[in-house]
């Protein structure tokens, strides 16, 4: 059941599968425990891992790089 | 050189395509290739070699197929192929016989009131998060990061990583597994909760 919960947060269930373990979370005190804290889990990674600080000048680069090439070959 | 003698005609349009839609993908290319590099300098070098790469080989993208997932496929092999060489040694993930949903199960076993886990996660550190994930081995460190960090499917990490879906969910698993074990050291070191 975990195994399948890991895989209805990263939404990779469908259809009757997909109700299947919703049911089952709304009914379940334990499960649906585990599955909010996996998808806060989920939350702090992308929140804390995520860029924030690009680079002031990194685009400019990345362009000017680009200019100094040919156009792409169709 | 096996190159044709008549060369392909230039495409502007190709260019501004381009600029459109690959240029704005940089804050979220810079950041992965800051977890993946784990260094600024070499994320700045890495980002700026995937463009020219993507750049080079625009034509050849796939109408109809994930442009997003095309550049983070260049991004994943351009570092695997310069420089995963030169990183250090990661820790090692653990055997699948770690219990599922660890960080939890701790949490649940400490002096932590009932459903004040996830605000635990909350205290620690970015920089101890963003390390937690930094130091998975590599193969570990790129499908959580695509996964939960750039939200891609399983197909498409199947497709950046050039690996089979089985292989994608198991180092997934695996790798959630031994983030969560790491989150806990922190945890504990950093007194958030008492054992």
């Amino acid at each position: 059941m975990l195994r399948q919960i890991e895989l209805y947060l990263d939404g990779e269930l469908v259809g009757s599968l997909h109700v299947e373990i919703e049911r089952h979370l709304g009914g379940c005190h334990p499960c649906s425990g585990h599955a909010d804290f996996q998808r806060k889990l989920k939350e702090i990674l992308r929140s804390k891992c995520g860029c924030r600080e690009v680079p002031a000048d990194l685009l400019e680069r990345v362009r000017s790089l680009l200019e100094h090439q040919p156009d792409p070959t169709a | 050189m096996a190159r044709s003698q008549v060369a392909p005609p230039e495409d502007p349009a190709l260019r501004e395509r381009f600029e459109r839609e690959v240029l704005p993908l940089l804050p979220n290319l810079y950041g992965a290739a800051l977890r993946m590099t784990r260094n600024p300098q070499d994320a700045e070098d890495l980002v700026q070699e995937t463009y020219l790469r993507a750049y080079r080989g625009f034509a050849g993208f796939q109408e109809g197929t994930n442009l997003r997932a095309w550049v983070y496929r260049i991004l994943t092999n351009t570092f695997i192929n310069s420089y995963r060489k030169k990183q250090r040694e990661p820790v090692t993930v653990p055997d699948d016989d770690t219990a599922d949903w660890y960080l939890y199960d701790k949490l649940g076993g400490s002096n932590v009131e009932a459903s004040a886990e996830s605000e635990v996660l909350e205290k620690i550190p970015d920089e101890d998060v963003q390390r937690a994930l930094e130091d998975l081995p590599d193969g570990f460190r790129m499908a959580v990061l695509l996964a939960d960090v750039e939200g891609f499917s399983y197909k498409e990490i199947a497709e950046i990583l050039d690996v089979p879906i089985g292989t994608v969910m198991s180092r997934l698993h695996r790798g959630r597994k031994a983030l969560q074990k790491a989150l806990w050291e922190t945890v504990r070191e950093r007194g958030l909760v008492t054992d």
